[in-house]
């Protein structure tokens, strides 16, 4: 739709700092070098970030991994055209004061988890340890764990993690339940867009994701530079900011984009981790089917390295 | 200069001292008075802050009753549904500080209503809307003001939050869960909730003013910024958030003692620079807490103000002692100037300079008195000296003319007798003072007969001298040609003893020689024993009778003694001036010195004994005062 060389991307919250390479890439010219015309677009409370991709009205969207594979096998024509965020940020959080240090001391206790989705992997992490929680849907504040109506809360740790410490909690008073202490270090960020998109725009879509990664690196090496980009587009939307808050979310966002031990590529989706996940959501009956991995993951090669 | 001096002490003295008092009462008033300030600023501050609480529990109070009366009505089964959305349309607008309220339901509690019955009344401009809340996009079951406080179970203040409208108005809603009994089970129904803007409370702590640049500020339960001077804040900073940023552990501290409903007086540093105090308090109703910050600095100012005022008053005043003090020892020792100027006039001889006049009656008038009494017994004094001098000087003239005539009674030309080869005669006559006592006298009785005198008048001075020259008159009036020496002396003696009313008496020796024969005859009235010089180192004081001193006794007889010169032989004749001559150690010349001398040079002639003599006496009196009239006569017969 519109001009040939245009992107529309949409990340899958409002801006913040989980977004800060498309910021820098944007800003710095990347996208304009490699040729594209680029509108970051944002979901509202009516239209989620899949809703967009699906009505068309976004050409590359930012999922999770695990909504990624679960949209496809319900029928949503994506595929994954990059792997960004490398590593799992999701986290059970509860408090030492509750009596709560090892996962298993959860078992009968109230857990809050997003009622939007994103839940699969803490529900998986229940499940596997055998626990039987009573699982509390809240909307996106830790507002309820803050005020005590629930012991423990599955957050990100970039983001929630940060905004009970921004409340005043100490790290040093809660007890942490990284999924990757549990031996899933899955990946969870990545880019998606319409199979017949990717047909049509391919070339761009490559470009997209080669100034995305630059963008990041950028961001990477001027850390500074990117939080005060990425607080000056929330205050253009009349978000709340704050430097400290996005500085720690640049940070941790960074942190999981590293490669680590993984042997891939920067922007490439492990194949180990994918089936992983696949198999994951299987057995929780989250899909009834799995995918090929070459089938979900079909980066676009670049015919200018 | 002299005056300066006397007052730069004075001034450096009391200045010192003035200085050290007022530095150390300045030094009491200070910590004193900041001591003061500091628990008067605190007490006003935590009244303030008290205040301002109350102000605004009052208001939240006041909001809280609605809806805890609603749920009242509701639990008691006294509102019909039919009625809700009218009754809550009433609410809002009976109430201007409410700006919407809604009784949200449980999921299907009326069947009919569907999943979601949540009537909500709200201000829209000028009029009071109705509409009903719920949807698939707003399932108000997940939202904090719904859920918190039914899991919880209690009533629930919502973190801030800005409103919908997109006004930038700070919005807070109160809910209140209510029940239904089922089976004597309490089952949640729903919640009761009011939405009210902050605009009045973020009104009131902004109004809030301590100092110049003291504030107030206000957090929600969580540690959000409500209310900030800096609007950047407002919504989007917690305390924690700005604690972090700053790396402050101890506002982390504060923040942490805030969002637990303390109460505390602390210290904060601000980025802006400065020590600035804080108190902070919470409010009981929503668990939100007040802070009130205050620049030390400026708390401290009026300190401050006094502080410079009071060194400039001190310094002034200092400056001003200086002065008055400089001014009145001035006014004090000016006359000692001028009595200075005068003391030198009058030493100068002018002895009726005007003295400073002095009109207090203090030390100076007695000094101006003794001065004055000065002045005049030094101008008596001079008077008097000078007459003494004149008198004194006309006394020395008359003794000179005196002396001249004493001298010329003796015989003074030598050699005596340059015919007459028998004899070698030399003698000298020192006087101790102008005119002396001593007298020596040579004169030819006869043809061949040389009379020879030597002696001494009691005393010295004039009344010696006047004795001296009558005893020298008398003996050449009555030394007669017949005459021995011993008749010579009587008559001499029987004359000056008559009406010798000053009881003078004269030592003397007379000798008679034969120049043919060397034969002497000689008679001593008391004088020292001549020394008999004789040829061949053998010369020694002649033994003698002493005799009876001249003037004493009118009827003594005087005795003749002989003795016969050989060819060489001398007499050496002298007065106790010379033998009782003293030096500097009160030593004596002596006999024995005299004797000694005598034999070494003995062979001399006779002027050059007597010099040399002279000569040695003056070198052992060396410049020691001579006490006595000096004498010497010697002969030598050949």
């Amino acid at each position: 739709m519109g001009q040939p060389n245009k992107i529309r991307f949409a990340p899958q919250w409002t801006a913040q700092a989980q977004f800060a390479g498309y910021y820098v890439a944007l800003e710095k010219g990347y996208y304009t070098e490699a040729g594209i015309d680029v509108e970051i677009i944002y979901p509202n409370a009516g239209k989620s970030v899949l809703n967009l991709l699906e009505a068309g009205e976004a050409d590359i969207v930012s999922l999770f991994l695990t909504t990624g594979i679960k949209s496809k096998c319900n029928g949503v024509d994506l595929v994954n055209i990059g792997q960004i965020s490398q590593h799992p940020a999701t986290m059970i959080v509860a408090r030492k004061s509750d009596s709560i240090f090892h996962l298993s001391d959860l078992n009968h206790e109230k857990i809050a988890v997003w009622k939007s989705g994103f839940d699969e992997l803490p529900r998986w992490l229940i499940a596997k340890n055998n626990l039987d929680v009573e699982w509390v849907p809240v909307l996106s504040s830790v507002n309820l764990f803050l005020a005590g109506g629930v012991k423990a809360m599955a957050v990100m740790w970039y983001n929630e993690y940060n905004q009970i410490l921004n409340s005043g909690v100490d790290e040093s008073e809660l007890s942490c339940f990284f999924l990757s202490d549990f031996g899933l270090d899955i990946p969870e960020d990545g880019l998606y867009c319409l199979d017949h998109t990717r047909k049509e725009k391919g070339e761009l879509i490559a470009k997209f994701l080669q100034a995305t990664l630059r963008g990041w690196e950028y961001a990477r090496s001027n850390q500074d530079y990117t939080v005060d980009l990425v607080i000056g587009k929330m205050k253009q939307a009349h978000i709340s900011a704050n430097r400290t808050h996005q500085k720690w979310m640049l940070e941790k966002t960074l942190e999981l984009i590293k490669l680590g031990t993984k042997k891939v590529s920067p922007g490439e989706l492990c194949k180990d981790d994918y089936l992983i996940t696949a198999d994951l959501l299987y057995q929780q009956g989250f899909i009834s089917v799995k995918i090929p991995y070459e089938d979900f993951f079909q980066p676009v090669k670049n015919p200018h390295p | 200069m002299k005056q300066t001096s006397l007052s730069y002490h004075i001034i450096r003295n009391v200045l010192l001292f003035c200085l050290a008092l007022f530095f150390f009462t300045f030094l009491v008033n200070y910590y004193f008075t900041r001591n003061t300030i500091k628990e008067t600023t605190q007490v006003n501050a935590v009244l303030l802050a008290d205040k301002t609480v109350s102000r605004i529990e009052q208001e939240l109070l006041t909001v809280q009753t609605i809806p805890q009366n609603l749920v009242w009505m509701l639990e008691s089964a006294n509102l019909p549904k039919d009625s809700i959305s009218n009754f809550l349309k009433r609410i809002v607008q009976n109430n201007p500080n409410i700006y919407g309220t809604t009784i949200a339901f449980e999921p299907y509690y009326f069947i009919q209503e569907g999943r979601y019955y949540a009537p909500y009344a709200y201000r829209d401009g000028d009029t009071i809307k109705t509409m009903k809340l719920g949807s698939e996009s707003y399932e108000y079951f997940f939202m904090d003001w719904y859920q918190i406080p039914g899991m919880l179970q209690k009533p629930y203040w919502t973190e801030p939050y800005f409103d919908e409208g997109g006004g930038n108005i700070v919005m807070s809603t109160y809910s209140v869960p209510f029940y239904r009994y089922e089976k004597g089970k309490r089952l949640l129904a729903g919640v009761v909730t009011v939405d009210i803007s902050l605009e009045w409370l973020t009104k009131i702590i902004q109004s809030v003013k301590i100092f110049d640049t003291g504030y107030a500020f206000l957090l929600s339960a969580n540690g959000v910024i409500v209310s900030h001077p800096n609007r950047e804040y407002i919504m989007n900073e917690t305390v924690f958030t700005i604690a972090r940023e700053r790396a402050d552990d101890h506002l982390v501290e504060i923040g942490r003692g805030m969002v637990t409903g303390k109460s505390n007086f602390t210290f904060v540093d601000l980025p802006t620079g400065g020590n600035y105090s804080m108190y902070y308090t919470s409010l009981l109703s929503n668990k939100w807490s007040l802070g009130v910050i205050y620049p030390n600095r400026e708390m401290y100012a009026p300190l401050k103000h006094i502080t410079i005022l009071l060194f400039a008053i001190i310094i002034g005043g200092l400056f001003l002692l200086s002065a008055f003090i400089i001014q009145i020892v001035n006014r004090i020792t000016a006359p000692l100037k001028q009595f200075a100027l005068s003391a030198k006039t009058i030493a100068s001889g002018n002895f009726n300079t005007q003295l400073p006049g002095i009109k207090t009656h203090d030390e100076m008038l007695e000094l101006h008195n003794s001065f004055e009494f000065m002045q005049k017994s030094l101008a008596d004094y001079v008077v008097q000296i000078q007459q003494t001098t004149s008198a004194k000087e006309k006394i020395e003239s008359e003794l000179r003319i005196a002396r001249e005539i004493q001298m010329s009674m003796i015989p003074h030309i030598f050699p005596a007798f340059p015919n007459i080869p028998q004899i070698d005669l030399f003698a000298i006559l020192q006087p101790a003072k102008e005119v002396g006592g001593d007298l020596y006298d040579f004169f030819f009785i006869d043809d061949t007969r040389l009379c020879f005198v030597i002696g001494d008048v009691s005393g010295k001075g004039v009344p010696a001298s006047l004795f001296m020259a009558v005893t020298r008159t008398l003996l050449r009036s009555v030394a007669d040609k017949k005459d021995t020496p011993a008749d010579i002396i009587t008559k001499l003696n029987k004359s000056l003893s008559f009406n010798n009313e000053s009881c003078m008496f004269v030592t003397f020796f007379l000798g008679i020689i034969d120049i043919n024969t060397g034969e002497v005859e000689y008679s001593n009235a008391g004088h020292n024993p001549f020394i008999l010089i004789q040829s061949g180192n053998n010369s020694h004081y002649r033994k003698m009778g002493s005799g009876m001193v001249l003037g004493a006794f009118e009827d003594i007889k005087y005795i003749n003694e002989r003795l016969t010169l050989n060819h060489n032989d001398a007499i050496f004749m002298y007065t106790d001036g010379v033998t009782e001559a003293m030096n500097h150690q009160q030593h004596l010349y002596g006999e024995k010195r005299l004797l000694e001398l005598i034999q070494r040079s003995g062979s001399m002639a006779i002027p050059e004994l007597v010099d040399e003599t002279l000569n040695d006496l003056s070198g052992f009196v060396n410049g020691n005062e001579q006490s006595d009239d000096i004498t010497i006569l010697a002969l030598r017969f050949h």
